[in-house]
């Protein structure tokens, strides 16, 4: 099966200006599957950015390949079928949205009334119907983050490439972006995006890539990763033995014990343990782990 | 051809800088010249038209060049600077689609401005009871080819160089590039074989901006060219146009954004 992307041993180099080299993005290796969802994490200067542009066929890579269905990346074809949202853009400040929308649909080989109300509904879609004849220049940055996601939705395009989805956006725009964005996936299109948003990563994503200094040092399945990070606390009265099972025991008070464990089969080992013991089962905690916490431990492992 | 991706971008172009207001300011200028023609006539000045069809050729050349410059130098950068590039070269579109189409835009704005200017202008010479020639239009296609060069060598710089430094070099070009050309023709006769090549290679790149200027024929009254030199003139534009906008696309074409 064509893979939605493939990037294979990708290297990223900028020219600095005191004419120096930087590798920003070091042998990258990886791949998107059609109508997956993925998140692309890593800290500032990770080399997102640099990816998503070489995706994008913004820049040459010095070393390696991508491809975006099989196509080249960057080649007519291959922007044919992607929508692409940048980190940071303008929008031609003089311009509607409506006229910004238009300019980039007739490139996109849409036109007549097919084009305007593909404009019109997508402007509509994004909360910006109201507002779609006043120039972007007294737009905020949430307004003008929509216009770049409505501009990015054009074409119906099988697969988003988004960078920094939800800048600049309030939490209400989160969520219909979300809404949005699921509905998109449900329609069979492909999500790779770049955020630092884990929440949003935690809430949309099938997977996610953690890069780090250019090199991609974790692939994990969302779900997979969640059951993980999840804890366990049992607190229980009785002389149960653990041993096996965990290790984090706390004695909260004479005869009431406090375990911690990894994973649902253990915590289930215990309870029948303590049962099996005559004991009373007086609390019983799942805990959601924290991605933000996994993300900086990761990191931190990595440097 | 893809003539609807580069119309789009064009009528971007000619959108945004009529909603900068940047024709306001040539309009501004036409009426400032219709003013100091007023002023001319009140003083007694009429009858004058040799004086007044020169002075009003050298205000119009001077004021479309600037302007050419500075629409041509700054279109490129603008999209980098603003990032506006990004969304653009997400469509399925090439690079030399964006750069044609934008060249396009930025001459469809300098026409604009300058027929802006050229009709106040004509106006103001009416007020001379100075008649529009068939020359006078002939000076005006001429100078409309002329502008297109000018934007086209604005553009191809500003890929190479910032924005400031492109429109400074081409001021340079635009103004000066008659005069280096006249001083190597000059050179020519006394100057060894060596040098002559160099002189000849020189004069062959440098743009001939010259050439473009029927100013002095239609002030004089000279009569209109035959319609060969204007058939030459475009046939210039066109090739000098696309070897410049040629060597842009080729730095371009690769250039990380």
């Amino acid at each position: 099966m064509t893979h939605a992307i493939e990037c294979r041993d990708l290297v990223v180099r900028y020219r600095q200006k005191n004419g120096q080299f930087v590798e920003a993005v070091k042998g990258l290796t990886f791949s998107v599957e059609p109508g997956e969802v993925v998140g692309f994490l890593g800290p500032n200067g990770a080399g997102k950015s640099s990816t998503l542009k070489a995706l994008m066929g913004f820049v040459e890579p010095l070393a390696g390949e991508c491809s975006v269905f099989g196509l080249a990346a960057g080649s007519v074809e291959a922007k044919q079928r992607v929508g692409y949202l940048p980190e940071v853009a303008l929008y031609y400040p003089f311009l509607t949205p409506f006229e910004t929308l238009s300019l980039y649909g007739e490139l996109q080989g849409l036109r007549g009334p097919t084009l305007k109300k593909e404009v019109s509904s997508l402007l509509d879609l994004i909360g910006l119907g109201h507002v779609m004849h006043k120039q972007n220049r007294t737009f905020s940055k949430g307004m003008l983050q929509r216009v770049g996601i409505a501009q990015s939705l054009l074409g119906s395009p099988d697969l988003l490439i988004l960078d920094e989805v939800t800048s600049g956006l309030d939490p209400v725009g989160r969520k219909e972006l979300r809404n949005l964005l699921k509905e998109r996936q449900t329609a069979g299109a492909t999500l790779f995006f770049s955020s630092h948003e884990l929440a949003e990563v935690e809430m949309l994503c099938n997977r996610m890539l953690l890069i780090h200094k250019g090199q991609l040092i974790e692939e994990r399945r969302i779900d997979a990763l969640m059951e993980e990070l999840r804890q366990y606390t049992l607190t229980y009265s009785g002389n149960a033995s653990m041993v096996g099972l965990t290790d984090h025991l706390e004695a909260i008070r004479p005869g009431v014990v406090r375990a911690a464990f990894e994973n649902k089969e253990r915590l289930l080992e215990a309870v029948a343990r303590v049962q099996a013991g005559s004991g009373t089962i007086l609390d019983l905690v799942a805990r959601e782990g924290s991605l933000e916490d996994y993300f900086v431990d990761t990191i931190a492992r990595a440097a | 051809m893809k003539f609807g991706v580069w119309k789009a971008l064009a009528r971007g172009v000619v959108l945004e800088s009529v909603r900068r207001k940047d024709l306001w300011v040539v309009a501004i200028l036409g009426f400032l010249i219709m003013a100091g023609a007023g002023m001319l006539g009140f003083f007694g000045l009429k009858g004058l038209e040799t004086f007044a069809k020169d002075l009003a050729a050298s205000v119009l050349g001077m004021f479309s060049t600037v302007m050419a410059v500075l629409v041509g130098s700054r279109v490129m950068p603008e999209e980098i600077k603003n990032r506006t590039l990004y969304p653009l070269l997400a469509r399925p579109i090439t690079r030399f689609d964006l750069l044609f189409g934008k060249f396009i835009g930025a001459t469809w704005v300098t026409w604009i401005a300058f027929l802006l200017l050229a009709g106040l202008t004509s106006l103001a010479l009416a007020m001379f009871q100075v008649p529009f020639e068939a020359v006078m239009g002939q000076y005006l296609i001429a100078k409309m080819l002329g502008l297109s060069v000018i934007v086209a060598v604005s553009m191809t710089l500003s890929v190479f160089m910032t924005a400031s430094a492109a429109a400074t070099m081409s001021f340079v070009l635009a103004f000066g590039s008659s005069m280096i050309i006249r001083a190597l023709v000059m050179a020519y006769e006394s100057s060894s074989p060596a040098f002559q090549v160099v002189f000849k290679f020189l004069n062959a790149i440098l743009p001939q901006y010259g050439l473009f200027d029927l100013g002095s024929r239609a002030a004089n009254g000279w009569g209109p060219v035959q319609a060969w030199v204007l058939g030459a003139l475009a046939a210039y534009a066109l090739v000098y146009s696309s070897a410049m906008l040629s060597i842009g696309w080729l730095k371009f074409r690769k250039q990380a954004i």
